[in-house]
């Protein structure tokens, strides 16, 4: 019988190991970009803008900049923010899940690597949202959806101006406040 | 009945089961390709990530200890009318100074190569950004440390000529615009043309009476925006390095060492030290010490760092510069404060919206395309290409033939890893494409800038244009032209990053990207899988007949114990 135990024991522990060297390529993904960080993060935010849904962009953050506010540096990164209400508030309204505001507003991530190429790093929210019930999983199947359109890039359009800053705060970088809809 | 080794194999299966559906609710794949079609374009294009640009602050200057006060001086109380007048006050006093100047790349800008034999200098180069001074000297001439350049008949033996305080300004009001020959603003002029700005004509009593030491604002007048405007040329000078922060230049910071240009580039009798014709790759002097006479480029590293600059115990740091310039992992990238021009095509220039040239913008906001110059790509935080250097550099001049299938390489930098004295350096390498004499095969100057009607920038007609700056420098045109590709390649060697920034091991000696030298031909790179073939299979030839010794060894005392026994 000790050793049946020992035996489940050890499965769910090499599980776990398992799972524990898979999930962080499971919970993101990430993918190269054919243009630069700036092309990147303006087609990114145009695709944010078309897709509808209620999709609205929350800000544009640069961490790289305060890194080197500190005196070092780092090859760029840019951050894309952006909420659909039509998402949010679902998951807003229940008080089981709203400690889930915390992975809002939706961030894509545009950054170069050491290769020198561009890569877009985002959250899988599909298999996110399956964890928290299947309210969050409905809503969060949809994000996955467009989160998909956000990233389909359509290289016979001109690239279009780079959004800087936050609607509505009027910082660059600054805190993404109810400007995107959030 | 289950044995019990079947009851622990399903215990296995089953807890691994329940534990993958409660952790795994579902696969997905990772670092997909975007779903983008193959053909997409590549443009690298990028710019200053920075949300809000910001202008670039006063210089942090250093209290003046000069014992002479300039506005107490009598020959300076007068209201000059141009600058040659100022020049006579200045002579009065520094009689050796216009002489001295005269003697320099700054005046003549030209250049004998003594190693090529090679007529270099601004004068007789064509590179591949605004491609040349001759027929364009009225507005080329706003970098020239003189007056009234603005045709070959310029005299360059006047004394007044000289310009003493493009250099020696301290008021930051003295600009010379583009277009006036080498002088600045004697009245309120609008620049840019009907851009509506106007610059204040310049006051050059106040001028005259607060001249001092060069400073980062005086080299950086014209360095910082070499190539026609800021950050075009170098990538790794531009205005960012006016009042640098820590983070791009350690040496500039302004909460930092806070030096000028000329702490490095040391000053003697007016002759700046450092080249871009003949550089120093590889320094191997001692550093320099005060009071002794050192002949060597007082602008290199080790002319304050020595040979060996890594603390003792670095062993593998200090191995390494023997092979490495300081710059390959100092300057992990350039053009850290603001994008930097990567590539010119000039033969998309000229086309027009409504009949009118125009101008569009990339994604970070910077120009892509100009009617007067074409299409542009600009990049910020650009990793560098790595090459050997070893100083030498040959020109593609006007003269050269070309071969118009390959790309042509205005500057070819020569070096490798088994002439004692390359190093491998990092570079910009500025792409472009740029008009040539397809019938002769050779590079040509063409007339840009003038109120004439065969300006390119003017007319927009590359035949007048070409004609027009051939006929001005003497040289054969066939009449006919086309459009070459081209690369020029700049060393890198500003902007050095805080120690923390520098390239780590890994960074190189990466196995499964190649790392960054991976293009570099003739390394012995551990990690990184172009190690050298035979010198891998002699490694392992030994460990095997190694393996083989200590079997053959112990099977032998096997047997021979076997035998006694």
């Amino acid at each position: 019988m000790l050793k049946i135990l020992s035996g489940f024991i050890l499965g769910l522990i090499f599980i776990a190991f398992v799972g524990y060297i898979m999930a962080p390529g499971l919970m993101f993904h990430e993918r190269v970009s054919p243009y630069g960080v700036e092309e990147t993060v303006a087609r990114i935010q145009q695709n944010i803008e078309n897709t509808g849904n209620g999709w609205s962009l929350s800000g544009l953050r640069n961490p790289a900049k305060a890194v080197q506010t500190d005196g070092s540096n780092t090859l760029p990164v840019l951050m894309i923010e952006a909420c659909s209400t039509k998402y949010s508030a679902p998951i807003l309204k229940d008080d089981s899940v709203r400690f889930l505001s915390i992975l809002m507003p939706c961030k894509i991530s545009v950054y170069q690597k050491n290769d020198g190429k561009t890569y877009i790093g985002n959250m899988n929210a599909g298999l996110m949202g399956r964890m928290f019930g299947p309210m969050v999983g409905e809503v969060m199947s949809h994000v996955a959806a467009d989160q998909a359109k956000f990233l389909e890039f359509d290289p016979s359009k001109p690239a279009p101006q780079m959004k800087v800053g936050t609607p509505g705060s009027g910082g660059a970088g600054g805190a993404a406040g109810g400007g995107g809809g959030c | 009945m289950l044995s019990r080794k079947k009851l622990l194999a399903w215990a296995i299966a089953v807890g691994s089961a329940l534990t993958a559906v409660t952790v795994l609710a579902t696969s997905a794949p990772t670092a997909a390709p975007t779903a983008v079609p193959a053909t997409a374009p590549t443009t690298a294009t990028a710019a200053a990530p920075a949300a809000t640009p910001v202008a670039p602050a006063a210089e942090v200057k250093k209290a003046s200890t000069s014992t002479a006060d300039h506005s107490k001086f009598k020959e300076l109380q007068k209201d000059f009318k141009e600058g040659p007048e100022v020049t006579k006050a200045c002579l009065s006093c520094h009689t050796e100074a216009a002489k001295q100047v005269q003697h320099t790349k700054h005046w003549t800008w030209e250049f004998l190569n003594p190693e090529t034999n090679q007529k270099l200098g601004k004068k007789n180069v064509i590179n591949n950004f605004c491609t040349a001074v001759p027929s364009n000297y009225q507005f080329c001439t706003a970098c020239h440390v003189g007056y009234g350049w603005k045709d070959d008949k310029f005299d360059f033996t006047k004394q007044e000529n000289v310009d003493c305080v493009v250099c020696h300004d301290t008021t930051g009001k003295y600009r010379k615009l583009p277009g006036l020959a080498g002088h600045p603003a004697y009245e309120d002029t609008e620049f840019p043309p009907h851009s509506g700005k106007i610059v204040k004509a310049v006051d050059l009593k106040e001028v005259a009476q607060n001249v001092g030491k060069t400073s980062r604002q005086t080299c950086g007048a014209c360095h910082f925006y070499g190539g026609g405007g800021d950050a075009v040329k170098h990538g790794d000078i531009d205005s960012s390095l006016q009042n640098p922060a820590k983070y791009l230049d350690v040496h500039m910071a302004k909460d930092g060492l806070n030096f000028t240009c000329a702490t490095c580039h040391a000053t003697t009798g007016h002759n700046v030290s450092g080249s871009r014709y003949t550089p120093t790759a590889m320094d191997k002097e001692k550093a320099h010490v005060r009071g002794k006479a050192d002949n060597s480029n007082p602008a290199t590293c080790q002319a304050c760092h020595g040979t060996k600059p890594h603390p003792e115990k670095m062993v593998k740091l200090n191995e390494h510069t023997t092979k490495i310039a300081c710059q390959t992992c100092h300057v992990p990238e350039f053009a850290r404060g603001q994008a930097t021009k990567m590539s010119w095509d000039w033969s998309t220039g000229g086309k027009m919206k409504d009949g009118k040239p125009y101008t569009e913008k990339d994604s970070a906001g910077k120009n892509s395309y100009d009617s007067k110059k074409g299409n542009f790509t600009w990049q910020h935080d650009v990793i560098p290409e790595y090459i050997w250097f070893n100083g030498k550099v040959d020109y593609t001049l006007r003269e050269t033939k070309l071969d118009p299938s390959k790309v042509v390489k205005i500057n070819t930098m020569n070096g490798s890893p088994t002439d004692g004295k390359s190093m491998i350096w990092p570079m910009k390498v500025f792409r472009g494409k740029q008009p040539y004499d397809s019938g002769n095969n050779q590079l040509v100057v063409f007339h840009t800038y003038g109120k004439d009607d065969s300006a390119y920038w003017g007319n927009f007609n590359w035949d007048k244009a070409l004609e027009y700056g051939m006929k001005e420098i003497g040289a054969e045109y066939s009449g006919k032209y086309a459009f070459v590709e081209t690369e020029m390649s700049w060393p890198i060697t500003h902007m050095v990053a805080p120690k923390g920034d520098a390239l780590t091991c890994a960074q190189c000696h990466d196995a499964k990207t190649g790392g960054r030298l991976k293009n570099v031909s003739g390394l012995y790179m551990p990690s990184t899988g172009r190690q050298n073939e035979w010198l891998d299979m002699g490694g392992w030839a030994l460990a095997l007949l190694t393996l083989l010794g200590v079997i053959i060894h112990g099977a032998g005392r096997i047997y021979m114990s076997n035998r006694k026994g």
